[in-house]
C-alpha cells in the first residue's frame, strides 16, 4: 500500500447513515481529534467526483452528526451511507522536524544504513510507550517492528521516499526468523 | 498498610537480571522479555524493552510516567490498523 505524494487524497472519515429525519449524516471520524474533520472541508469522494462542506452540529453515538452541504433530506443521508470521505493532503497543516504523518510514511521503502533494502514500511503503532514502525518485506516471517528513535531510524526522507533505519541486532534477529534469544527462565 | 505495599512490586527475577546486564554493557539494546506481569521499576527508564506479545516482541522504551504499571500493558495482544488520516508520529 503505497502512501501517498502530497497532492494525493487522504480518507478522513467515512459517512455510517442517516441521522434524524432533517438530513443530517452520521460521520465516522479517523482523525486523531474526531472533530478535526471540519477543518478539512469540503470533503470529496476519492476520485473527486462529488464533494461537499461539512459542518459537525453535535457528538453522537458511534460517531458525529453532521450537515452535508447539498443534503437536505433523510433519503439523500441514506444514499450516501458506506461512502468514505477524503481530503488533499496539502490541506493538513505543517508539522515541526522530527514529527511526520502516518501518511506520509507508510509505504516508504525502508533501507539499513548499508543500503540494502529491507522492506517497505506498513503501518505505524502507538501503544503508549512511543511510535513503533512496522516494516514487511520479503524473507521476514514476522514484520520487524523498530522504535521511532533518532538512534533507531537516523533517516527519514519524504522526497526521495525512504527511511533509514538502524535497528538493535536483537530486532532485525526476530524479523528474519533467525534469533529466538533464551526462553524464560 | 495494604498488603501489595509492604510486599513491594513484582518482578520477574530474570528481568531484573536482564536488565541490570544491559545497563552495565552500556549498549541501547532491546532487552527481549516474556514477562508481561512484572512492574516497571525505576530502574528501567531510559532501557529499551521488546515484550513479548504472543507472537513478536513489541518495543517499549520505558518512561518515568511508565513506572509502576506492568510490561504487557504496553505490548497490545491484538493488532488493529486504522486509517493513518492526520495521526502523527514524532521521533524521539
Amino acid at each position: 500500500m503505497p502512501g501517498p505524494d502530497r497532492d494525493s487524497m487522504i480518507c478522513v472519515g467515512a459517512i455510517a447513515g442517516a441521522f434524524g429525519v432533517r438530513g443530517e449524516v452520521r460521520v465516522k471520524s479517523f482523525c486523531s481529534e474526531p472533530e478535526d474533520i471540519a477543518a478539512y472541508a469540503p470533503l470529496s469522494t476519492e476520485d473527486g467526483a462529488h464533494s461537499w462542506t461539512l459542518k459537525i452540529s453535535r457528538a453522537v453515538k458511534g460517531g458525529l452528526a453532521c450537515w452535508l452541504g447539498g443534503v437536505k433530506t433523510r433519503e439523500q443521508a441514506e444514499a450516501l451511507r458506506g461512502v468514505r470521505l477524503f481530503a488533499p493532503r496539502d490541506r493538513l497543516p505543517a508539522l515541526p522536524d522530527d514529527e511526520f504523518y502516518h501518511a506520509d510514511l507508510i509505504g516508504l521503502d525502508v533501507l539499513d544504513t548499508g543500503g540494502a533494502r529491507l522492506g517497505r514500511l506498513h503501518a505505524i503503532h502507538d501503544h503508549g510507550a512511543g511510535d513503533i514502525l512496522e516494516i514487511t518485506g520479503p524473507g521476514m516471517r514476522t514484520p520487524l517492528l523498530i522504535p521511532f528513535t533518532r538512534e533507531a531510524v537516523p533517516t527519514v526522507d519524504l522526497t526521495a521516499r525512504r527511511v533509514i533505519v538502524d535497528p538493535p541486532v536483537e530486532v532485525l534477529g526476530e524479523g528474519r526468523g533467525g534469533d529466538d534469544d533464551e526462553a524464560e527462565e | 498498610m495494604s498488603r501489595s505495599v509492604w510486599k513491594g512490586p513484582f518482578v520477574d527475577s530474570y528481568v531484573l537480571k536482564k536488565a541490570a546486564k544491559s545497563r552495565e554493557s552500556g549498549r541501547n539494546e532491546v532487552i527481549k522479555i516474556w514477562s508481561r506481569r512484572s512492574t516497571i521499576l525505576p530502574q528501567f527508564v531510559g532501557l529499551t524493552f521488546g515484550v513479548y506479545n504472543g507472537q513478536k516482541h513489541i518495543p517499549v522504551n520505558v518512561t518515568e510516567e511508565m513506572i509502576g504499571q506492568k510490561f504487557g500493558e504496553y505490548s497490545p495482544t491484538r493488532t488493529y490498523y486504522g486509517h493513518a488520516a492526520d495521526k502523527k508520529a514524532k521521533r524521539k
